[in-house]
C-alpha cells in the first residue's frame, strides 16, 4: 500500500490547505506549519491558514514521472511566492497558458490513487487565476 | 592524523547479475590484494542512501561485516541522502577521537534494480516529505527551476550548461571505472531527451550501480598496510534549507569552516548531480557567478568524469571521489591525470542541502 490513511490524516492541514507558521518573535514564515521557529528557535509560532494566493516566480514542465503519478504527466510545476512572503514548489493545474509573474491560487485536486485498495490522495495544486476565470 | 591506507572500487555500471553483497565482496577482494596484511577494522561503516528502499534490506552494515568475515566488529550505516561525505566525516571522527584505530568504509548503492519511475520515487523521498513528496514532485523539477532562475539572472542560454557534460564525457573516456565512456557533442546534448524543461538527460547524473571500499586508519598503524598512505587532513560539513537564491549555503558554510580558497593546483572532485549544481558548487568555490561553466577548465575538476559520466552510484559516490583523489595524489589514477599535492572532495546530496568538504594530501 502506497497511501497511508493515518499519515494522510496527520498531514491534513498540509495536504488539504496551505497552513503556515508565523513566528511572533522574528517574523519567519514556515510551510508546512510547525510549532518551533526554524530561524530563531522560538516556540511562539502562530498558525495561519493562508488564502493560497501568490505569484508564479518560475515554472517547469516535467516529463519524467514517478511511479503512481503517471497520469499527471507531463506535470507543470511552479515556484510560487505566497502573499505571506514564502516561496514554495507545487504542481500547477489547468495550466494551458502559464506565464511567469501570473497570479495563482491554491485549489484542491486529486493527486494519485492507491492501486491496491483504491485509496485516493488529494492535495494542493495551484492554478493561474486569470486562466481560471476565463474558463468559467 | 587520519590516513587512507588503500582504496578499491568497481566500474559504475548496471550489475543485473550481482547483489550488494556480491559487489561488496568484489571490491573487498581487490582491496585485500593491495594491502600488506588483512585489515582488522574496529568498525565497519556503510554509506548507502537507498538500500532499504531499493532492495528492502536494513541492517546493511551488520550484513556486510558478516559477508566480509568481520564478525565481532562494530558496525554502522550512515544515511544522509546521496551524501557519502557524511560517512567520510563519521569515519574520520572515529579515528581522530581515538575510538577506532582503523575503519573500513564501504560505499554502496544499486540503482539498476529499479526502473526509472520507481527510482524517481525513491530519490524523491529526499524532498520535503510532508508535502512535496506527496504531491508527486521530483528532484529534477527543483533543478530545472534553479536552471531557469540562473538563465534569467545571468542572461545565459541553455547552451551555457552544455559545457559541463561535454567536458565530463571527455574526461570519462579515459577513466576505466566510468559508466558512460563516450564523447558527447553539443548537438547530441541539445537534442537529447527532455527531462524537466530546460533540463535534458545530459544535465542529470548517470545512475548506476557501484561499490567502493576504503581502509582508513590512524598514522601509527597505516604503515602496517601500505608504504604510500594519503592523509585526510580536514573535513567539514553543514546543512541548510533549499535555496532559490542561486547559492549553496551548506557548501558556503562548510568551506568557511576550513577556510578553503580555490587553487589551480588542487585536484577537485565535486558532486555534479545536475549541471546547475556543478555551476553553483564552482561558484561557491570561488569562480565568477554566471560564468563558472565557461571558466572551470583552467582548474583540475572532475577528471573522473563526475556524476555525469563516471556515473552516480548514490551514497557510494563520495567513496568513489575519495578513491579517485587518493589515486590521483599517488599518481596511479588510470584515467586523465592531475598534478598537485592537495585533493578536495565536495560531497553533497542531490540538491546540496547538505555538504561535506574533505581535504587530502600526500
Amino acid at each position: 500500500m502506497r497511501i497511508s490513511p493515518p499519515k494522510n490524516w496527520r498531514l491534513k492541514e498540509t495536504l488539504y490547505s496551505v497552513t503556515l507558521g508565523k513566528c511572533e518573535n522574528c517574523g519567519n514564515v514556515m510551510y508546512p506549519y510547525q510549532p518551533l521557529c526554524n530561524s530563531c528557535g522560538s516556540t511562539n509560532v502562530k498558525k495561519i491558514v493562508s488564502k493560497g494566493h501568490g505569484k508564479l516566480i518560475e515554472y517547469t514542465i516535467s516529463y519524467q514521472s514517478r511511479e503512481g503519478y503517471e497520469k499527471a504527466m507531463p506535470m507543470a510545476i511552479g515556484l510560487i511566492e505566497l502573499d505571506e512572503g514564502i516561496k514554495i514548489l507545487a504542481p500547477l493545474t489547468e495550466a494551458e497558458d502559464i506565464k511567469e509573474g501570473s497570479e495563482v491560487e491554491a485549489v484542491l485536486r486529486r493527486i494519485t490513487a492507491d492501486s491496491t485498495n483504491g485509496l485516493i490522495q488529494y492535495g494542493i495544486k495551484f492554478r493561474v487565476i486569470n486562466n481560471a476565470r476565463d474558463n468559467r | 592524523m587520519v590516513s587512507i591506507a588503500e582504496v578499491s572500487l568497481t566500474k559504475v555500471d548496471r550489475y543485473y547479475e550481482y547483489s550488494e553483497k556480491d559487489l561488496a565482496i568484489e571490491v573487498y577482494k581487490q582491496l585485500e590484494t593491495k594491502l600488506k596484511e588483512r585489515p582488522k577494522p574496529d568498525i565497519i561503516i556503510v554509506s548507502s542512501g537507498y538500500m532499504e528502499s531499493i532492495n528492502k534490506s536494513t541492517l546493511s552494515a551488520v550484513k556486510i561485516a558478516n559477508y566480509l568475515g568481520f564478525k565481532g566488529a562494530k558496525t554502522l550505516r550512515v544515511e544522509n541522502g546521496d551524501n557519502g561525505g557524511a560517512a567520510i566525516y563519521t569515519a574520520y571522527s572515529f579515528i581522530r577521537s581515538g575510538l577506532a584505530n582503523s575503519v573500513l568504509l564501504v560505499g554502496i548503492d544499486k540503482f539498476s534494480d529499479l526502473n526509472s519511475k520507481q527510482l524517481n520515487d525513491v530519490l524523491a523521498t529526499n524532498l520535503l516529505h510532508e508535502h512535496e513528496y506527496h504531491l508527486g514532485l521530483t528532484n529534477h523539477a527543483y533543478a530545472a527551476i534553479l536552471t531557469k532562475l540562473y538563465m534569467k539572472k545571468y542572461n545565459v542560454s541553455y547552451e551555457y550548461f552544455t559545457n559541463w557534460p561535454i567536458k565530463m564525457h571527455d574526461n570519462a573516456v579515459e577513466n576505466p571505472y566510468a559508466y558512460l565512456r563516450f564523447k558527447a557533442d553539443l548537438k547530441t546534448i541539445v537534442s537529447s531527451q527532455l527531462v524537466a524543461e530546460p533540463l535534458r538527460i545530459f544535465d542529470t547524473a548517470a545512475r548506476g550501480d557501484g561499490a567502493s571500499i576504503i581502509l582508513m586508519t590512524n598514522d601509527e598503524i597505516v604503515k602496517k598496510y601500505t608504504d604510500t598512505p594519503v592523509y585526510l587532513d580536514k573535513i567539514s560539513g553543514a546543512s541548510f534549507d533549499y535555496s532559490y537564491d542561486l547559492d549553496l549555503p551548506s557548501l558556503k558554510l562548510a568551506l568557511k569552516e576550513i577556510n578553503y580558497s580555490l587553487s589551480q593546483n588542487d585536484i577537485i572532485e565535486l558532486h555534479d548531480s545536475y549541471s546547475i549544481i556543478a555551476a553553483l558548487e564552482l561558484e561557491e568555490l570561488g569562480l565568477e557567478k554566471g560564468k563558472s561553466l565557461n571558466e572551470f577548465e583552467s582548474y583540475q575538476v572532475n577528471y573522473s568524469g563526475g556524476l555525469k559520466a563516471r556515473g552516480y552510484p548514490g551514497a557510494a559516490t563520495a567513496m568513489y571521489q575519495l578513491a579517485e583523489i587518493v589515486m590521483q595524489l599517488r599518481g596511479d589514477f588510470p584515467g586523465r591525470k592531475a598534478v598537485g599535492e592537495k585533493g578536495i572532495i565536495i560531497s553533497t546530496d542531490d540538491l546540496a542541502t547538505s555538504s561535506y568538504v574533505s581535504v587530502l594530501r600526500r
